[in-house]
């Protein structure tokens, strides 16, 4: 049978093609162009060499930059997964939904004020004489320098992941078909033996997730990396600025960035396909 | 009845919950190989009484006991009271063969005897080759199946099933009621059988237990049950009975059921009323007919095929609904 041409579910794509080739294909398809491009007298000139690749990845300072960058973004997903899973727990199991959905709507209140301002409350009170090292003080510890070191990072990083990752953990679990705990216990689990046998391996995919926003969150941040890490040494988004602003190496800039949308791209795939795929 | 056939005994048990009282006061004995069902209307407590006999809920007072020890601070998962969901409850992560073997690994049974047991089951109850199965991937009775496998792969001596028939197309419940009476008879273990299917109930448990309201209304064999229903509730929860209100020797109410109730046009000697034909249902090798007594009830006459196109109801029309003596069971209280 003949299928009679018709334009109009073509018609209705156009919009969506046209906003993904306007704002996402196009802008990345300039930025690997510009990748090669070469800078001369400060300005741009399109151009197609290899001058630009060649310089930064024979540079050790840029591979300290993607190692260190790639280690806290791992660090600080593993963290907050961590640090979440007992506040998710406890919201998912041992409280009311109304407590849940409050709790949910104050998990949302951080997001309203703007990231940056927060992670400037965390300089004061990470400060060697801030009050933390104050109250540390008078523990006889202390005091620590915080401040400009990866502990100062990590800390801008879990102020920037938290919330998030407690709300998908939250859902995730808070999801899950309470028979199979019961019936976990029923057949012989323990409360650890359920949560690592069923409750983990049940809300398998959201704690996933939530270490993936964890990742892709701190992996591309720069506000922490630079006000509470000291950026030093430079992450990859402060590697970005600090080419930028040194000679407008646009083009050197490009190949950072297109490095990191490679390895975000890697994690992410790696990640969902470890969700989602079928078990061995 | 010694003590040693006694498996289960419930004294005095209740469960309240803030403001509703789900089980009050509940004393039941149940023998090691029977196969007891408790049925009753939704929100009658059947459900909570096999949770707490389970271990999933903790009774409010009273006493249970299995095996003569006393149970109410054993926790569920030091129970061996394998439970079969009315959702089925299979772990969606683990295939087949990882779901019957939960049970054996919970309780650290070695890995090399793990699997030949679970194969076992898995043989026995029909589901041989697929134990890589993915849960998902098997039939609803393929899954009842790896359910029963999983509840009973560590040889309880006793399974609870909480209306696990009820997501099943008709035709497989009635193959399910066979797989689990041979099951029951075959292992010797008791069962004890939550539903609120009559049919399910009496099809496969030596006594019932008939519960309203949290409490129990009567417990015996399915056909003293049915032939003699202690009460209004239980003659109308078991159905296919007729009750004449206030028509008993002392006043009370009778209960007559459809099967020994004769319809004719023409009034006949003894107990009978005039009813109006309402309509007809098929029920396999008989037809129930509905009838409107006289006070508006509603009344059922159990008659063959060819008495039906004998009497060729039309709805609305007229009829004797008559009953012998011996027909006739009293029910307590006025």
């Amino acid at each position: 049978m003949k299928t009679r041409f018709s334009v109009y579910p073509y018609v209705w794509r156009v919009p969506l093609l046209i906003w993904q080739g306007l704002f996402f294909i196009g802008p990345l398809a300039l930025m690997v162009a510009m990748s090669f491009w070469l800078v001369k007298n400060y300005r741009m000139e399109p151009d197609f060499v290899f001058k630009n690749w060649d310089k930064m990845m024979s540079r050790g300072y840029f591979w300290d930059a993607y190692w260190i960058t790639l280690w806290r973004a791992s660090l600080a997903a593993l963290l907050a997964t961590l640090i979440a899973f007992p506040a998710s727990y406890t919201l998912a199991f041992k409280v009311s939904d109304t407590v849940r959905r409050w709790a949910v709507f104050f998990l949302i209140v951080p997001f309203f004020t703007s990231y940056l301002v927060r992670a400037y409350a965390w300089q004061v009170l990470l400060a060697e004489s801030g009050p933390i090292n104050a109250i540390l003080g008078y523990l006889g510890l202390g005091p620590f320098t915080m401040l400009n070191t990866g502990i100062g990072a990590m800390v801008g990083y879990m102020t920037l992941v938290l919330p998030l990752v407690v709300i998908l953990q939250t859902f995730s679990l808070a999801a899950i078909d309470r028979n199979l705990i019961e019936a976990a216990w029923n057949l012989g689990a323990s409360a650890r033996a359920t949560l690592f046998k069923v409750i983990i391996p049940s809300a398998r995919v959201g704690l996933i997730i939530g270490a993936v926003f964890a990742f892709i969150l701190s992996y591309g941040d720069f506000v922490s990396p630079f006000y509470l890490g000291g950026s030093k040494p430079p992450t990859m988004s402060i590697l970005i600025i600090d080419t930028t602003k040194s000679g407008q190496q646009w083009p050197r800039a490009a190949v950072v960035a297109i490095m990191m949308i490679v390895t975000l791209f890697t994690v992410a795939f790696v990640a969902v396909g470890a969700a989602y795929g079928r078990r061995k | 009845m010694t003590i040693e056939d006694t498996l289960v005994t419930f004294e005095g048990v209740h469960k309240r919950y803030d403001d509703f009282v789900a089980v009050k006061a509940l004393d039941l004995e149940i023998k090691r190989g029977e196969f007891v069902a408790i049925m009753g209307p939704s929100g009658c407590g059947k459900t909570t009484t096999l949770r707490m006999l389970a271990g999933l809920e903790t009774p409010s007072g009273g006493k249970i006991t299995i095996g003569g020890k006393c149970m109410n601070d054993v926790p569920a998962h030091e129970r061996d009271t394998p439970l079969v969901w009315q959702s089925l409850a299979l772990f969606p992560f683990l295939n087949v063969i990882e779901n019957v073997e939960f049970g054996l690994k919970m309780r650290g049974v070695p890995d090399f005897e793990r699997q030949p047991r679970a194969l076992i089951w898995l043989e026995r109850l029909g589901l041989k080759g697929f134990e890589k199965r993915r849960i998902d991937q098997l039939s609803g009775g393929q899954r009842q199946r790896v359910a029963l496998a999983r509840s009973l792969v560590t040889e309880p001596e006793m399974l609870l099933l909480d209306e696990p028939l009820s997501a099943l197309d008709a035709h497989l419940v009635i193959r399910m009621q066979g797989v689990l009476t041979k099951l029951q008879k075959e292992l010797g273990i008791t069962f004890v059988y939550v539903t609120h299917s009559q049919s399910e109930a009496f099809a496969m448990a030596d006594r019932v237990v008939i519960m309203g309201q949290g409490e129990i209304s009567q417990i015996g064999a399915p056909r003293d049950i049915f032939r003699a229903p202690k009460n209004r509730f239980v003659a109308e929860f078991v159905g296919r009975n007729n009750i004449f209100a206030g028509m008993g020797q002392s006043g009370g109410d009778i209960v007559v059921a459809a099967d020994r109730i004769s319809v004719s046009r023409e009034a006949t000697e003894g107990a009978s009323v005039q009813a109006a034909f309402l309509s007809e249902e098929f029920v396999g090798t008989a037809i129930i007919c509905y009838f409107e007594g006289p006070d508006g009830e509603d009344l059922k006459a159990l008659v063959t095929e060819e008495e039906l196109e004998a009497l060729s109801p039309e709805p609305g029309e007229q009829f004797w609904l008559s009953w012998a003596p011996e027909a006739v069971h009293e029910l307590e209280g006025a």
